[in-house]
């Protein structure tokens, strides 16, 4: 019988399972399509805003759950988790990854949007380290007061504008106090044949192949100025090999911006969990939803799938759920408003509050709806704190209580809690 | 647009003219498909999945197609976001470079039927543009027959560039698209002749009968496929009973000849109906078993109920052989054969939602380390890659896959559906077999170094 | 303060008033339409698209269903570019009785409306979602059409006889001479100046807002009563007809294939004030059941989008019975001279948007009469500029357009189809216009994201075409999702609530919209129908009066 199920192939899913197969555990990941990886910016977001700007991310996490504590309704996970948790959890991602992340754990960086701002995040591949924004007055960071930026945008991708980018990032006041100089640019380089609208990957495709780079780092090389940092779109290559030959090719500071989905950075790094997944026999399951479990004795027997033709029941001796949020599908609002997890049933924890209200402008309740769980991740009643299973266990965008976007606190979710999740399990395997 | 008074059904006094019907002035102003290929119960099943479309572009990201070739406008664009603009009718052409792998469906985290919406509406549109070609090319079971009893000949034959040059002008395969080999005798003609079943392997028990489903392919040009399994099967203890049978309409579907794809799969569906009530069906055919587990029904909308109870009961055979280990009902004293195998899992094969069964089954033989390609299709797509103005996408789809292959200086290669064998065998000139005859060889009724077909 | 003297103001760019410019223009009368927004962005907008066959009123108001019927074939031929003929269908769903059904025929033949009953297994071949129950049917000439294609076509056509077309100019003051209209002031709401228009003739199209229009001339008590009714937008055509239910008029008894979407409606309660028309919880529940009955699995189909519009309804105890002679049905005229002493000012409101060329047609012969000029009416005659030579709208030219230049032309908004050589034509055209009024023109940011991954786009074209700042750019973005919100927050569920999660993936945590640089919060240039309206309105007096605009 296999050891466990993972349910979902995201951050958090991934992690989970990278984590028990190390511990030699059997293990299945069934995910219903590509998890989301790709549809965030790429980075490691541990906590970004409490609301205000975070700069020690471990260091204010207490703060920021005293005031999560006050305002009531489901607990926020990292009041579950505590900082220790979030520590072993991004470490490990650290180790499944290597070099492909830089940053520290200890601090937050700023990093242009697409839209011009300066945002906070924890940890960011190395492509866009040139871009970051000290919030350690000790260091100076890739980019402080003064420092000459050239955003360069590509004609044939319309996510990105070069304009709007170097225009509001000028009137942005650093946190180490002056500005930025910018300027912007555009060079035409189309990801397939000649085409007018190429998205991000296509592109990313295309600088993946030498003679294409070429291209690329001639034409960037010409506009760009001594003393410049050049910033691009998020279309760096769909391999980590890309971006070390083009900022090699350029020899001048070069890094790429996020962008809406598809997010290239996600993508790669999808794509190495992928590989690790592959390569440590992860039994990899896609395309079929979870449509029930078979239950018993307060535990999961197996869970059904709805593979093609016939239902297929896998058992396992315990279950990891983290399968996302509203985004997924996996928590859904009916037509009447009714709120229900659809897979299996399981009672979610809702904010006391109106789920969805007029102001755009604030956050909306219904968004910290999810699965309960206890410090151990263990899913359990939210009225009673009771386990509703012995076996299950969850992870991630699943669990209720964060505003993920607005906190800047997704990653750092789903990392401490998939690895608190498969190591209470691993536990308890090697308990018994 | 003016109309005239009679136009508008009135009479001078612009009263309604008598002969003026407001129906068929209707059905004139806004018309509706005739002859429309598509079933209501498939259409509802994948317009409807359109409202799960949440513009993601995880589906843009995986397709094979749209990764080579701009002409293509990508599944999300032909799919749920094309599909709000049509009125029946389709007025999209890229949506032809679809290659219907449903690498995008089987990615979809919400769910949306986009391979499938593609079909109709391909069908839809070669609606009275229907090739000779694709007519020709889905005959697969026709091929079979006339090819096997001159199969040295038709062999020669296909090898022959000048013919192929002519079969590419006149008929529109391209030349040098992968060529199924013929072979002298058809699994049928095999099981007439052979002396009599594998003997069990000792000490087994009866297993009773299992239905062995064959595909065309698997009738005539695969028949070493069939044999092994038939025999492995045998070999554990089942009896297997192989019905007469026909086709199973996959290729024919995949062109959009629907009417002749839902009555050869019906039709099929009886045939292997006739080995038993509560028999497992099992098959080494992974596209062909994936049309009557799902594609049948969420494309053609096939409801019919023999389709539906074949389809529960039908197994990959890596499927089948699986399922028996995790039971702890499968022999695993194999042989000890070390080799390193590039196994690359199909569309259609991955589409069924089992994940890669194959994988886990081979790895079971010690000394057997599987390595998955990691790529999501190798472009032939049943019939889409022989086209002549396909090959060259189809050709570009699989060369990353081509050369992981060729990189690993491995012996030979694993792939569980036959089409893709042949392409794969094509393009990096390597033996390219199904799972069985890893598992046949390790049981020790067969040397997996002899030569492969 | 720039001046300008025509002939005739036309208070109110909706359907009424479009029509009125553009007949007052055609007699060859200089004319300028002024409305506070956008064009269309009052009732005329806000309905669910039904060009009426007259079906709808063969037994009710058999008058009125006469002249749908005519109106509709010269809507058809006028504005070709903007009528889709669907063709439309009464359907006697199995909870209705078929005692109104009964005298549909004779009724339709009677107000020489063209129906004809079909089979039901004829209507159910034409529209699989239809409720497999219906007991019977019948086939009309109704169509769909595009309020604002409808209302810019008019206006263009009147541009094009001289007419001046001024959207965002808001009147402030009417004046008189005495007994008699001399001209009006307005604000330009976007350049924040005064302009003064001399005048002979003011006419009140000011729909909801009549009221407070005539009030500005001094004409009080008149009582338009906004009558608020909610429509609910289905995320893909449901059905490709439009579908009535045959029985009397009543709420959510009509499903309208328009452009991508079905629209159900509509509900019809009574409003205090046309600036606050909340979508009630109740309303869009009642609008989903409407719906299930029409076609099951309705309320698992996908909600887009919600809005209410406001009826007009004038109770004017002081309108004379003779004045009904001369009027399209539904229909209310004020006649300020005979009714408050004030010549030169006619208020009209009501009425249907399928007729909307018919009341102009009747108020302007009223105009010219009280002018002394006699001008005969052509509107009928001449279609206007976008539709000439154009067939009428198929909901598939927009894929087959963009099929033709894909490969040299981007993409902007996708579910929509909407090409950046479109976005960037209208922007040179008019570089004030905001994301709102080109979404109005371009239907950008109305399909499944609604804004998510096209609003996005559209704000970076405006600053890299230099219509906007990059600062004005990150507003504009924002107030596009914030109107956007209005009409999402009371349907959000299923589908869209699920695209709703990631559009705010991708716009507070990819793109960390409430830290960019401009307002968190931005100032409304005019009421959008909400509560959130009375703090914008404060904001937008302090800016206005030279404050500081509070953070």
């Amino acid at each position: 019988m296999r050891d466990v199920i993972v349910v979902g192939g995201g951050l958090a899913g991934l992690v989970a399972a990278l984590r028990l197969r190390r511990a030699g555990l059997h293990t299945t990941l069934v995910h219903m399509g590509r998890g989301g990886l790709q549809l965030g910016q790429g980075t490691i977001d541990v906590l970004g805003y409490r609301p205000s700007l975070v700069a020690h991310p471990l260091t204010e996490l207490g703060e920021f759950c005293a005031l999560e504590e006050r305002r009531g309704g489901p607990t926020h996970p990292y009041n579950l988790l505590g900082v220790e948790p979030v520590r072993v959890g991004v470490g490990f991602l650290r180790e499944l990854v290597g070099e492909a992340m830089a940053g520290d754990i200890e601090t937050n960086v700023l990093l242009p949007t697409a839209l011009g701002g300066l945002r906070p995040t924890t940890l960011y591949p190395a492509s866009m380290a040139a871009g970051t924004v000290s919030l350690d007055p000790s260091d100076p960071g890739a980019l402080h007061d003064g420092s000459r930026v050239v955003v360069v945008g590509i004609e044939q991708l319309k996510d990105f504008s070069c304009q709007l980018v170097a225009q509001n990032l000028a009137t942005i006041e650093l946190p180490g106090g002056g500005r930025l100089e910018t300027r912007s640019a555009s060079v035409s380089f189309p990801g397939r044949g000649t085409e007018a609208d190429s998205n991000a990957v296509a592109i990313a495709r295309a600088l993946d192949r030498p003679e294409r780079r070429r291209d690329f780092v001639a034409a960037l090389g010409r506009l760009a100025r001594r003393g410049e940092t050049i910033a691009v779109p998020n279309v760096l290559g769909l391999t980590d090999e890309t971006f070390t030959a083009i900022a090699d090719g350029l020899g001048r500071p070069v890094f790429e911006i996020p962008l809406p989905p598809p997010g290239v950075a996600g993508m790669r790094l999808t794509d190495r969990l992928t590989d690790l997944a592959r390569a440590y026999r992860v039994e990899m399951i896609l395309g079929s939803r979870v449509i029930g479990a078979e239950t018993g004795l307060g535990r999961i027997r197996s869970l059904r799938l709805g593979t093609a033709g016939h239902e297929t029941d896998l058992e396992a001796r315990y279950v990891l759920l983290a399968p996302g949020g509203f985004e997924s599908g996996a928590i859904e609002l009916d037509s009447y408003g009714r709120l229900h997890e659809p897979a299996l049933g399981l009672p979610l924890a809702v904010p006391d509050a109106e789920l969805l209200n007029d102001s755009w402008a604030g956050e909306q309740p219904i968004f910290r709806t999810g699965v309960a769980t206890d410090c151990t991740m263990r899913v359990v009643e939210p009225a009673t704190g009771e386990p509703v299973h012995e076996n299950l266990y969850a992870a991630g965008g699943f669990l209720a209580g964060a505003q993920r976007w607005d906190e800047k606190s997704g990653e750092g979710i789903a990392l401490a809690s998939a690895v608190r999740a498969a190591d209470s399990i691993i536990e308890q395997l090697k308990e018994s | 647009m003016s109309t005239t008074a009679a136009e508008r059904g009135l009479q001078n006094d612009g009263q309604p003219s008598e002969s003026f019907s407001v129906w068929n002035h209707l059905k004139k102003a806004s018309p509706r498909l005739n002859n429309n290929p598509n079933s209501y119960e498939a259409q509802q099943l994948n317009r409807l999945s359109l409202d799960q479309c949440v513009k993601c572009t995880i589906c843009e990201t995986q397709c094979p197609v749209t990764r080579v070739t701009e002409m293509f406008a990508g599944p999300k664009f032909v799919g749920p976001q094309a599909e709000r603009f049509r009125n029946g009718e389709s007025v999209d052409h890229t949506l032809d470079y679809c290659s219907s792998c449903g690498i995008c469906t089987l990615n979809c985290p919400q769910g949306v039927k986009i391979a499938e919406l593609n079909s109709m509406a391909r069908a839809v549109m070669k609606q009275g543009h229907m090739p000779l070609r694709d007519r020709l090319i889905t005959q697969t079971s026709l091929e079979g027959r006339v090819l096997t009893p001159v199969a040295p000949l038709a062999n020669w034959a296909l090898q022959r560039k000048p013919l192929r040059v002519a079969v590419e002008k006149v008929i529109g395969v391209h030349r040098d698209a992968p060529m199924p080999v013929a072979q002298s005798q058809s699994i049928r003609g095999w099981l007439r002749h052979r002396e009599g079943p594998m003997a069990r392997r000792p000490g087994q028990p009866d297993r009773g009968p299992v239905v062995f489903f064959t595909g065309c392919a698997g009738t005539y040009f695969e028949v070493e496929t069939s044999k092994k399994t038939i025999e492995v099967l045998e070999h554990l203890g089942y009896t297997v009973i192989v019905p007469r049978q026909g086709c199973c309409g996959l290729a024919s579907q995949s062109n959009g000849l629907f009417d002749q794809a839902r009555s050869s799969v019906v039709k099929l569906a009886g045939d292997l109906a006739k080995g038993g009530r509560h028999v497992p069906v099992v098959t080494s055919s992974g596209s062909c078993a994936g049309m009557v587990k799902h594609e049948a029904r969420e494309i053609m909308g096939v409801e019919d109920r023999t389709v539906t109870d074949i389809g529960a009961r039908m197994r990959e055979t890596s499927e089948f052989l699986l399922a028996l280990a995790d039971a702890g009902e499968l022999p695993t004293d194999f042989e000890r054969i070390e080799m390193t195998i590039p196994y690359h899992a199909p569309c259609q094969l991955k589409g069924q939602g089992m994940g890669m069964p194959a994988i886990r089954l081979m790895e079971l033989v010690p000394g057997i380390t599987v390595v998955e390609s990691g790529e999501n299709c190798c472009g032939i797509a049943g019939t889409y890659g022989l086209k002549k103005e396909k090959y060259e996408v189809a050709q570009a789809v699989g060369r990353p896959l081509f050369d992981k292959f060729k990189e690993s200086g491995a012996e030979l290669g694993a792939c569980d559906t036959e089409t893709c064998r042949w392409q794969i065998r094509a393009g990096t000139g390597m033996d390219i077999v199904h799972p069985i005859h890893v598992i046949h060889a390790a049981y020790g009724l067969s040397d997996i170094h002899s030569p492969q077909v | 303060m720039a001046d300008l003297t025509v002939d005739v103001v036309v208070i109110g760019g909706g359907a009424t008033g479009a029509g009125v410019a553009r007949d007052v223009a055609m007699r060859g009368l200089s004319v300028a339409l002024v409305d506070r927004a956008d064009l269309a962005q009052g009732t005329t907008a806000r309905y669910h698209g039904l060009l009426h066959s007259g079906g709808r009123y063969v037994v009710s108001d058999p008058e009125s269903a006469r002249e749908c019927a005519e109106e509709n074939r010269i809507v058809t031929r006028i504005h070709a570019n903007a009528v889709e003929q669907t063709g439309g269908l009464f359907v006697v769903t199995p909870d209705d009785s078929e005692e109104y059904a009964d005298g549909f025929l004779a009724a339709a033949a009677s107000a020489q409306v063209p129906a004809e009953e079909i089979t039901v297994a004829q209507a159910l071949a034409r529209e699989p979602r239809l409720n497999p129950g219906i007991k019977r049917a019948f086939a009309v000439l109704d169509g769909t059409v595009d309020g604002w294609a409808m209302v810019r076509g008019a206006a263009e056509s009147a541009r094009a006889y001289g007419a001046h077309i001024l959207p965002y100019h808001e009147v402030t003051a009417i004046h008189r001479d005495g007994d008699r209209v001399v001209g009006v002031t307005v604000r330009d709401v976007k350049a924040g100046a005064d302009k003064r228009i001399t005048c002979r003739f003011v006419m009140n199209a000011a729909g909801p807002w009549a009221g407070r229009v005539a009030a500005l001339a001094g004409c009080e008590d008149v009582d338009v009563v906004p009558g608020r009714g909610i429509m609910i937008a289905m995320n893909h055509r449901l059905v490709n007809t439009v579908i009535n239910r045959c029985i009397k008029p009543a709420d959510g008894d009509i499903l309208v294939p328009v452009h991508t979407v079905a629209i159900i409606g509509t509900t019809d309660v009574k409003a205090a004030d046309p600036d606050k028309l909340p979508i009630p919880r109740a309303e869009v529940q009642q609008m989903l059941d409407a719906g299930e009955a029409l076609v099951p699995g309705f309320r698992r189909a996908r909600a887009v989008h919600a809005w209410a519009g406001a009826r007009p309804l004038v109770k004017d105890t002081r309108v004379s019975a003779s004045d009904t002679r001369h009027m399209s049905r539904g229909m209310s005229v004020l006649d300020h001279a005979s009714r408050d002493g004030l010549a030169g000012m006619l208020t009209i409101t009501g009425g249907k948007l399928t007729t909307y060329r018919l009341m102009a047609e009747r108020i302007v012969d009223i105009m010219c009469e009280q002018m002394g000029e006699d001008r005969p009416c052509r509107t009928a005659d001449e279609p206007v500029p976008a539709a000439e030579g154009a067939p009428t709208y198929t909901v598939t030219h927009r894929l087959a357009d963009r099929e033709k230049d894909r490969r040299d032309d981007q993409i902007i908004c996708e579910c929509e189809l909407m090409s950046k050589s479109m976005f960037l034509d209208l922007l040179e055209e008019d570089p004030s216009a905001t994301l709102d009024d080109l979404r109005r023109r371009l239907r950008l940011g109305m399909g499944p994201c609604q804004g998510g991954f096209c609003s996005t786009r559209a704000a970076g074209l405006m600053c890299a075409a230099g219509a906007r700042s990059s600062v004005q750019a990150t507003d504009e973005l924002r107030g596009f999702l914030k109107h956007r919100w209005i009409g999402l927050w009371p349907i959000l569920a299923g589908g869209q609530l699920r695209q709703a999660a990631l559009d705010e993936w991708i716009a507070r945590g990819t793109l960390d919209i409430d830290h960019a640089p401009g307002q968190t919060d931005p100032i409304e240039p005019y009421p959008v129908g909400t509560e959130i309206d009375e703090r914008d309105r404060a904001r937008a007096r302090a800016v206005i009066g030279g404050q500081e605009v509070p953070a």
